[in-house]
């Protein structure tokens, strides 16, 4: 099923890609940004390893970082045969890519105190212009030297303890511009998106995801709810360079579950919004969910697509919201083309209808506990699918899980928690709980093959052109499967669960995979109210990369 | 002691009330301390004195806060006994370990408090806070605020519209940039300072080779900053400021 649009499905890089020719959703030799490239694909040109000969897949150099808590979330970026990852603590290492030794390691200064909710972890650095960037668990942004890894720029976002927010999300950088979003849609803020100058570390703009007085939107928020109402920017956002348009998912509205208070659609939280990568100002905006009571954030990657829709060429973007539902909307405009779900349990709506619209809410009630599916945990968790042109399909995980939800009248403070309300994750009550990875076409949805797992899979999937899925699970595997059949080619025991992103890249015309693995996050937290034995699974953080066996010398 | 005795008689209801809104929330300890982002509580048999010093001081280096001044003595002694609880019944308590008596808190006048608003204004673009830091708020990149206080209103008001700061510098870069600079520390090889040429002061680290030239500041004035501020909001202001400093 090749899409005749894309002729990236004949690119085969076999190591030897050159830059310019390759599409933005297509990696080669390198892994430049957080999705892969601009489009957030998670998809590698690269044919070296393959379904034929993956099941020959050996280690080739692990790296250990010592630091176990809040799990092993990175994505590794590489350039020019340089690996650059980040873990809890934001400690950022640059690795030589074909052999794992260490050129240079940046500990960041870390506050006394973090003191809020959103823990020490952090999901990926972004690297251009000669330096290596980084947001922080207390709201910075640093800036380090590519060469060296010395600290060039490091500028205060809003102080943590006023926020109650950090960041955890990898940068985007466009251009001369690095973007940054924030957490702290489960505390008393009002969230943004900004952007600095590369060079200086100047603040460039800031979009604000909840309008002030007097800006359109402002109306959809009741009394001074907007100044507390979350919108947070926690994921990180794709660029198409032909619109100059950067797209950034917005997570929920707070507090979370408790929505008397800001009666309203509460614009513009559970929304993909499309901003001039220039001024930051908004070109458009697609609301997925409105006034969210559930925390379904629409805050996860947003996957830049040129597919026919019933014959014409379309320009789209595909987001999985944590409510467990894709949306496919035209991303020149921010009209609705399609929806379809990714998890089998979901009754917080009975559907979306032919124009975008929610059907039938469940909605938490006060005081009184309400079940809903998914739970809180979210129909899919902020781990990045995978989008392949050699098959048109997407892939992506969905999980099996419910919850008890109960909303509860809560009085905004400034950076403080503020849910409005409890939850308890359950499982399905005709269904097992767990979790599957799937493939999908990403215009109506069509599941081509499902694969099952005991546990929610919470790694990202990593898609090549040599017709391999690779991903891992919280037991340690990490494995590769047929992009076209969902058949189980090859797998590895690492020692501690999957919570980051693999990705492929290749060095001196040898292709490797490399996978963070390190067990940890709030969701492997919360794992436990399901899976008992989950609360005892194993720490880790260490980067494992693999390659097919080098041929022997001739002797 | 009558209050060690009330505080004794903290229902366990309270305790619940109070874990359920600022302990079990969202990721952290889960419903009934079954685990979330943070470990599990339940079944777990802490010691009292344990729990008091955890939950009053919080962890350092972690996402542990203390709720040492969030939370009432009172409220923090039910919730540690709410968490005993859930081991199956109080643990071993440390009566020694009963927070002493706390002064009676102090009534913040309104000027006061909406003073303090518009010093942390986040609807702003660049509130006081962005480069002050105060009530442990804040980022501390300028002058310590709490002196200033001490001075007369006039001259505060006065002070907040500094045109030429002495503590400011202008450095050329070899790159042809201009900066207006707070220069936080100097060594062989480096200057790390404050480039406050932009809405958000950025910390800086250029080589000593970067720099072309430095000479007193020809023109930067804290003006700007003040911009949307009006009269009655100042006054407050300046109530605030003087108020951190009586």
């Amino acid at each position: 099923m090749n899409h005749p649009l894309l002729s990236v499905a004949a690119l085969g890089c076999a190591g030897l890609c050159l830059a310019g020719t390759i599409p933005a959703g297509v990696t080669g030799d390198d892994w430049p940004s957080y999705g892969g490239g601009d489009s957030a694909w998670r998809y590698s040109g690269l044919t070296q390893i393959n379904r034929d000969n993956v099941h020959r897949l050996t280690a080739a150099w692990t790296f250990q970082t010592g630091v176990t808590e809040g799990g092993f979330q990175t994505t590794p970026i590489v350039v020019d045969g340089v690996m650059y990852i980040s873990t809890s603590w934001n400690r950022v290492y640059a690795i030589d890519a074909a052999t794992g030794r260490e050129l240079w390691h940046y500990l960041y200064k870390n506050p006394r105190e973090i003191g809020i909710q959103y823990s020490p972890w952090n999901r990926g650095v972004a690297v251009g212009d000669g330096r290596v960037f980084m947001g922080t668990l207390d709201n910075h942004v640093v800036a380090l030297d590519q060469k060296t890894g010395r600290e060039v720029w490091n500028v205060t976002v809003e102080d943590m303890r006023q926020c109650g927010c950090n960041i955890t999300g990898a940068p985007l950088l466009v251009g001369n511009k690095v973007v940054v979003g924030v957490t702290g849609g489960d505390s008393a803020h009002r969230g943004y998106l900004t952007a600095f100058d590369t060079a200086t570390g100047h603040l460039v703009w800031r979009f604000r995801t909840i309008p002030g007085p007097g800006e359109p939107g402002h109306e959809t928020w009741k009394g001074d709810s907007w100044k507390f109402g979350g919108g947070p920017t926690w994921m990180t956002g794709s660029y198409d360079a032909q619109l100059n348009l950067i797209y950034w998912g917005v997570g929920n509205a707070a507090a979370d579950f408790y929505g008397a208070e800001r009666s309203g659609d509460n614009l513009y939280t559970d929304c993909i919004v499309a901003l001039d990568a220039d001024t930051g100002n908004l070109k458009w905006f697609y609301q997925e969910v409105p006034h969210d009571v559930w925390d379904f954030d629409a805050a996860f990657e947003c996957v830049l697509l040129d597919l026919p829709i019933q014959g014409q060429p379309r320009k789209l973007l595909l987001n999985v919201n944590k409510g467990g539902y894709a949306f496919l909307l035209d991303r020149v405009t921010g009209e609705f083309v399609a929806a379809w779900p990714v998890a089998r349990n979901v009754t917080w709506i009975r559907g979306v209808d032919a124009h975008g619209h929610l059907l039938g809410r469940l909605e938490p009630k006060e005081n009184r506990p309400t079940m809903i599916c998914p739970s809180v945990g979210g129909g899919r968790s902020w781990n990045q699918g995978a989008y392949s042109p050699n098959t048109g399909w997407f892939y992506t995980t969905g999980i099996e899980w419910c919850g008890k939800l109960m909303a509860r009248k809560e009085a905004a403070s400034e950076g403080s928690a503020f849910y409005g309300g409890t939850f308890q994750l359950l499982p399905p009550p005709d269904g097992k709980a767990g979790g599957h990875l799937d493939a999908y076409d990403p215009v109506d949805g069509k599941r081509f093959w499902t694969y099952e797992s005991k546990y929610p899979l919470l790694a990202s999937v990593l898609a090549t052109a040599g017709d391999v899925v690779f991903t891992g699970d919280p037991t340690g595997e990490f494995f590769a499967l047929d992009a076209r059949t969902g058949k189980k080619l090859w797998s590895f025991q690492t020692g501690s669960g999957h919570r980051g992103s693999s990705i492929t890249y290749a060095v001196g015309g040898r292709q490797f995979v490399a996978t963070p693995s390190g067990w940890g996050s709030a969701l492997a937290g919360v794992l436990a109210q399901i899976w008992p034995e989950a609360e005892d699974f194993r720490g880790g953080c260490t980067l494992f990369v693999f390659a097919l066996p080098e041929e022997a010398p001739a002797q | 002691m009558i209050l060690v005795a009330l505080l004794m008689a903290q229902s366990a209801v309270t305790g619940e009330r109070l874990f359920a809104q600022n302990c079990s929330v969202g990721y952290c300890h889960g419903v009934g301390g079954a685990a979330g982002r943070g470990p599990r509580l339940r079944g777990r048999g802490f010691e009292e004195s344990y729990l008091l010093g955890v939950v009053r001081n919080g962890i350092p280096h972690s996402a542990m806060p203390a709720w040492k001044g969030r939370l009432s003595d009172a409220d923090i002694l039910a919730v540690v006994r709410y968490v005993e609880s859930l081991s199956g019944g109080a643990g071993e308590q440390t009566h020694a370990t009963v927070p002493e008596v706390r002064a009676a808190p102090v009534k913040i006048p309104p000027d006061v408090e909406r003073g303090r608003e518009v010093f942390f204004d986040a609807t702003r673009d660049t509130p006081c806070s962005t480069c002050h830091e105060l009530d442990a708020r804040g980022t501390a990149v300028g002058p310590d605020l709490s002196k200033l206080g001490k001075m007369t209103p006039r001259d505060i008001a006065a002070a907040l519209r500094l045109e030429q700061p002495s503590h400011l510098v202008a450095i050329r870069t070899t790159g042809g940039e201009s900066i207006p600079a707070l220069v936080v520390s100097e060594d062989e090889s480096f200057v790390k300072l404050y480039d406050l040429g932009a809405a958000l002061p950025v910390l800086r680290t250029l080589a000593l080779s970067q720099i072309q030239s430095r000479e007193a500041i020809p023109s930067w004035s804290h003006s700007p900053y003040l911009k949307g501020i009006d009269p009655a909001q100042m006054a407050d202001l300046i109530a605030y400021l003087r108020w951190k400093a009586r």
